[in-house]
């Protein structure tokens, strides 16, 4: 699914989000409103399902509208995983779909894909 | 930007390998994520918010990556850890007896004052069980921590432990803070509040 900015406008206000962000397959909480600053750059993140023989290299999407959070503690709920590269994904919290976006551990920022989460 | 929570508490898990660690804290894995890209790079912490007496508190729950099968948990793991639970499997004496050795290399590299709680998991096995319930109590008792059994297959009392042992690391925390800032007026804050029947994620959601 190709991102589209303008379905996310009413998601933003003042660069934070509105509404709270929640897992798409279980509603779990992830971030509170206004707790993250909507940014955009171009990011290949890895596809949430993928088939087993590609564990080598997994399959990946464009993705480039993110909601960034500086201190990992503002999430509410939300899973990390071992470190590929220099990079942990992130993961909801209950059921562990992922991933829903990155942390950088050279910045400790980390970044959610608004395509990945709902909002509500 | 301003804390958005009162409390930040690092948890640990730890225990023989095979007791049930990684399920307890993280899931059950037989679930519908199982083939993907996260169950394959696998979960270092999760960060959880609950609402303890009206409190937010953020608890970081990590598991051992496995280091607990060559018995070279280090100072590292255990550094800034607030609360442990030292998991046992009912079905298994020699985890049980192993929780004695659990306990030295907590003393020998943990801070001194983390608090403890012990789990006998699996506790849905009762036709497998090899260690008695009684055993788990006066192992406690005698370490002065709590105890509860658990299964983490069949979400039994899993979110009451975490609660139990958020619940005691916070009233620790407000001890120590009366200390060292008495209040004016003699006032007391009580050790034991009101328990609060927990409403968030852990009594949603099936399985840690
Ligand atoms: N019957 C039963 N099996 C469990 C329970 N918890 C974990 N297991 C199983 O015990 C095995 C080891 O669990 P795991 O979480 O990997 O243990 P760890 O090595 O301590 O992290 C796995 O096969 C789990 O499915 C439980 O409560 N009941
Ligand atoms: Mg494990």
């Amino acid at each position: 699914m190709p991102d589209c900015s303008e379905n996310y406008e009413k998601e933003i206000s003042e660069g934070k989000n509105v509404r709270n962000v929640m897992c798409k397959y279980c509603n779990s909480v992830i971030l509170t409103p206004s707790s993250a600053s909507f940014t955009s750059f171009e990011y290949e993140l890895p596809l949430i399902r993928q088939s087993k023989t590609n564990d080598q290299n997994p399959k990946t999407e464009n993705v480039s509208l993110f909601w960034a959070v500086n201190d990992m503690f503002t999430f509410q709920n939300v899973g990390f995983s071992n470190t590929v590269g220099n990079n942990k994904y992130l993961t909801c919290a209950d059921c562990e779909a992922g991933p829903i976006g990155y942390h950088d551990m050279s910045n400790k920022m980390s970044y959610v894909a608004l395509t990945r989460v709902i909002h509500n | 930007m301003a804390k958005t929570y009162d409390y930040l508490f690092k948890l640990l898990l730890i225990g023989d390998s095979g007791v049930g660690k990684t399920c307890i804290l993280f899931r059950f894995s037989e679930d519908a994520f199982n083939t993907t890209f996260i169950s394959t790079i696998g979960i270092d912490f999760k960060i959880r918010t609950i609402d303890l007496d009206g409190k937010k508190i953020k608890l970081q729950i990590w598991d051992t990556a496995g280091q607990e099968r060559f018995r070279t948990i280090t100072t590292a793991y255990y550094r800034g850890a607030m609360g442990i639970m030292l998991v046992y499997d009912i079905t298994n004496e020699k985890s049980f007896e192993n929780i004695k050795n659990w306990i030295r290399n907590i003393e020998e590299n943990a801070s001194a004052d983390v608090e403890k709680m012990l789990l006998g998991n699996k506790c849905e096995l009762e036709e497998k069980r090899q260690v008695s319930k009684e055993r788990g109590e006066q192992l406690a008792i005698e370490y002065g921590i709590k105890f509860i059994e658990t299964s983490a297959k069949a979400s039994i009392r899993v979110e009451e432990a975490f609660f139990t042992l958020a619940r005691d690391i916070k009233a620790k925390m407000e001890k120590k803070l009366e200390a060292s800032n008495p209040p004016r007026g003699g006032h007391q804050i009580r050790a034991s509040e009101p328990q609060k029947k927990p409403t968030s994620w852990l009594s949603r959601c099936t399985i840690l």
